[in-house]
């Protein structure tokens, strides 16, 4: 080290804790640290130097943290299409509100993360959905909610309806129901949120 | 034509006439146009005046001008599939001034359905003559814009017409992607757009291979084979159909 | 200062996309475009036809009221009224007091709940995008709530049947829909004082999408869109169906066929329907059968046809049915009102700005659902 003296200052020594804290930290904050951690010996005793400067620091993986970042924010595209649609404005609206789970509905997909697919999905309106899938920027999950999106609903009978939107885009939660209720998607984004926690590990999909 | 007959139920009835009371719309209208026939009925709620196709134009402009029938509304215009007896056309108008109303009706052969426009005599029937040429294939004649409204661009068939049927519910996401594969195919080779007939051709096909897909698994179901079983056997029998045609 | 230049310009061509948070479901408008004037409109519609009319060829009578809830999703009641009302003009079977009127109980709050959803999207195409949304669905929540204790369902009802109701209403439905249509007219008042005699709300709807009433008439128009040209027009009192003629009720019409006429015939439009459910909550027996006697499981309708028409909270809504006597419809058309008005669209738009075609859209009141089928 080029400056000695600085080395020195901040240099620990084990076998006496409290005189190594003393050398480096504020009386003021000692005696701060000392009400709020009760214990004789420093519970921190070997541990890193913030963690006895700082106790209230919490240490994690960086993927917990972006995951939790990203469940708590989640933007759907406002991409209502049949009757589905109504419930999901219903449930955007006060009585089931989802803007305490952080959900905000935004019109564009450049800056939306997750696609909630309400409605039939016809054979003409397919190649804009596959579209505006790709719009969106990654991380994006999809929400099929209802009937018609999951496998065609009471109209796969018909030959120009799609019959599932994942046949066209990768789907994470379905909702079944026709339509579901406010309740039946709230639970659709707190699972979608439970699967964003466990698939932490792959940042940027 | 034959599975038309065969989607028909045991005991189809057909319509009962029954002529309308003295001095209902139909006798106005025969008053208006002498030369025209009419064949009156008595419906539910209306009249129901059928007439010649040709004639059509004439009845429906003297229904819009003629003081005493005033019919400047067109509630609907449907089409019908009456299978043999041909396509029905029909009208339903109703008169804000004198407050009656008049179903009016017209049956064109199948094999060449075309009628004149009355879009017009009244603009709401632009629409309603989109949709019914795109659905059932009647042409109207002199209509400004016969592209098809609610269907894609040269989609080759009409859904509504009895002998097209329903999709088959396609049970894995292959199915979807091997339909779409062919016509992207043929795009990408730089075809030209197919004709009517050999669309109807390739559909025709696809459904007897759904077909005979249905019955073999019915059958692989009913030895009861293991689900892997169960797809070799379905691919041999779309192998025989195929070595077959 | 003012600078004054000859400028080459070119007509822009933009889309309306089927994606946009102004269409109210999945339609697209191609707008062509001279600085912000409109200069050409073309509506393309089909994003969302799904085939009712074909799927309820192969249904029984009794299975297609499902397919009417879910075409007309936003007045249920109405458009399953219309349709079983058509069915039972074709057997001739007369429908119990009591369903008639509950029947008309539940279509009027149906009509009510429509015009409110109408309230707040017109609000948010107006630039209001919060405040009059959640009033809206407040009240609507409400009366979901209500449905949901009579039917089952918070949307697709299926209360209805051919000759009266599926089952009889909760015993405490009086109660419980004078509760609700009390807080309904609260809800009312709450939108009037808000948007009515507002400063922004006139100067952005008055005289704006005007057609006049012969050309309306031409064009098909009913409901609301025709009330608001002058013609004071009403299904449920020019052809009445059901126990209307047994109802008092005013209705009201506009003077231009502007967009703010059409907003203020809907919002007295709410107040009537809340008058005519108040009457029928009195007027109605306390008990009796809810289905017409001796009714077989699977229908047989006789051979024949019939237009049914009612009056929807978008308009003329339509059930040409064609029976031939078996247990499934030959052919069911609907002629929707949303239809018949999106076709008059380019004729309202064509000379106003691209901000105010938003606005007429959203005066239409359309629901994809009816229009595509």
């Amino acid at each position: 080290m080029a400056d000695d003296t600085k080395a020195e200052e901040f240099h620990v020594v084990h076998d006496d804790p409290a005189r190594a804290i003393s050398d480096v930290v504020p009386a003021e904050l000692r005696r701060r640290i000392k009400e709020l951690s009760p214990v004789e010996t420093d519970p921190n005793q070997g541990k890193a130097l913030y963690r006895r400067i700082l106790p209230g620091v919490l240490q994690m993986h960086a993927d917990t943290v972006i995951a939790l970042a990203r469940k708590s924010s989640l933007w759907p595209l406002t991409f209502g299409l049949a009757c589905c649609a109504i419930e999901m404005i219903s449930t955007h609206m006060a009585n089931h509100d989802l803007d305490r789970f952080g959900i905000l509905p935004w019109p564009s997909p450049r800056q939306a993360d997750v696609m909630v697919v309400s409605g039939t999905v016809t054979k003409k309106m397919a190649p804009a959905v596959k579209l505006l899938y790709e719009q969106m920027p990654s991380p994006k999950w999809v929400i099929s909610m209802g009937a018609c999106a999951t496998n065609g609903g009471p109209y796969t009978r018909y030959d120009r309806v799609l019959q599932g939107v994942d046949k066209i885009i990768p789907v994470d939660v379905y909702v079944s129901g026709c339509p579901p209720r406010p309740e039946a998607l709230m639970d659709a984004f707190i699972q979608l949120q439970k699967k964003i926690m466990e698939e932490r590990g792959k940042i940027g999909r | 034509m034959s599975a038309a007959q065969e989607r028909r139920e045991p005991g189809v009835k057909e319509t009962p006439i029954v002529p309308p009371p003295p001095g209902s719309v139909a006798d106005t209208f025969k008053a208006a146009l002498p030369d025209v026939e009419f064949v009156a009925n008595q419906g539910v709620l209306d009249v129901i005046l059928t007439v010649a196709p040709q004639d059509v134009p004439r009845v429906m402009r003297a229904a819009k001008d003629d003081p005493r029938l005033a019919f400047d509304f067109l509630r609907c215009l449907s089409g019908v599939d009456q299978m043999e007896q041909g396509l029905e056309v029909v009208y339903h108008l109703y008169s804000f001034k004198h407050a009656h109303n008049v179903t009016i009706k017209t049956l064109l052969p199948a094999d060449d359905p075309q009628i004149p426009t009355i879009s017009t005599v009244w603009n709401g029937a632009l629409w309603h003559e989109r949709e019914a040429h795109e659905m059932f294939g009647i042409v109207f004649q002199g209509h400004p814009d016969l592209r098809p409204l609610l269907l894609e661009e040269d989609l080759g068939y009409h859904p509504l017409l009895k002998s097209h049927p329903l999709a088959e519910i396609e049970e894995s996401q292959e199915d979807f992607l091997r339909e779409e594969a062919p016509a992207a195919a043929a795009t990408a080779a730089g075809a030209p757009p197919a004709p009517v007939d050999e669309r109807a051709a390739k559909i025709a096909l696809a459904q007897k291979k759904a077909e005979a897909m249905k019955k073999a698994r019915e059958e692989a179901r009913a030895k009861g084979l293991s689900p892997e079983d169960e797809k070799a056997f379905v691919q041999e029998a779309l192998k025989t159909l195929e070595e077959g045609s | 200062m003012t600078i004054e230049r000859e400028l080459d310009t070119i007509d822009v061509n933009f889309n309306v996309g089927p994606q946009h948070p102004a269409t109210h479901g999945v339609f697209r408008m191609v707008l062509t475009v001279d600085g912000e004037l409109v200069v050409d409109l073309e509506p393309v519609i089909g994003y969302l036809h799904r085939g009712a009319e074909k799927l309820s060829e192969n249904c029984d009578y009794r299975q297609a009221i499902g397919f009417q809830d879910r075409t007309e999703y936003l007045a249920q009641f109405n458009a399953e009224l219309c349709y079983v009302i058509a069915v039972e003009k074709l057997m001739g079977l007369e429908v119990p007091e009591r369903a008639e009127y509950i029947r008309v109980i539940l279509t009027e709050l149906n009509r009510i709940a429509s015009h409110l959803m109408f309230m707040g999207a017109f609000s948010a195409d107006l630039g209001v995008f919060g405040t009059l949304f959640m009033y809206a669905f407040r009240e609507r929540e409400r009366m979901q709530d209500l449905f949901e204790e009579i039917s089952g369902d918070r949307m697709m009802y299926s209360y209805f049947r051919v000759g009266g109701l599926a089952w009889d209403v909760p015993q405490d439905f009086v109660e419980r829909t004078r509760w609700v249509v009390k807080q309904a007219r609260q809800g009312i008042a709450d939108i009037d004082g808000l948007l009515t005699r507002n400063e922004v709300t006139m100067a952005r709807t008055r005289g704006i999408g005007v057609m006049p009433a012969d050309q309306a008439i031409d064009w098909g128009f009913s409901g609301p869109m025709l009330r608001a040209t002058g013609v004071r027009h009403d299904l449920r009192r020019a052809e009445p169906y059901s126990i209307y003629d047994r109802l008092e009720f005013d209705i009201p019409v506009g003077t231009q066929g502007d967009v703010y006429d059409r907003y203020t015939v809907r919002l007295e439009e709410m107040r009537q329907s809340a008058r005519i459910v108040e009457q029928c909550l009195d007027q109605m027996p306390k008990d009796g059968p809810v289905v017409a006697p001796g009714l077989k499981r699977v229908l047989r309708p006789p051979a024949g046809e019939v237009y049914m028409r009612t009056e929807n909270p978008r308009g003329e809504y339509g059930i040409y049915l064609v029976s031939k006597g078996t247990d499934k419809p030959y052919r069911l058309k609907i002629r929707s009102p949303s239809f018949c008005h999106l076709a008059a669209l380019r004729d309202m738009v064509v000379g106003h700005y691209v901000a105010d075609a938003v606005i007429i859209l959203g005066s239409v009141d359309i629901v994809l659902c009816e229009v595509d089928r």
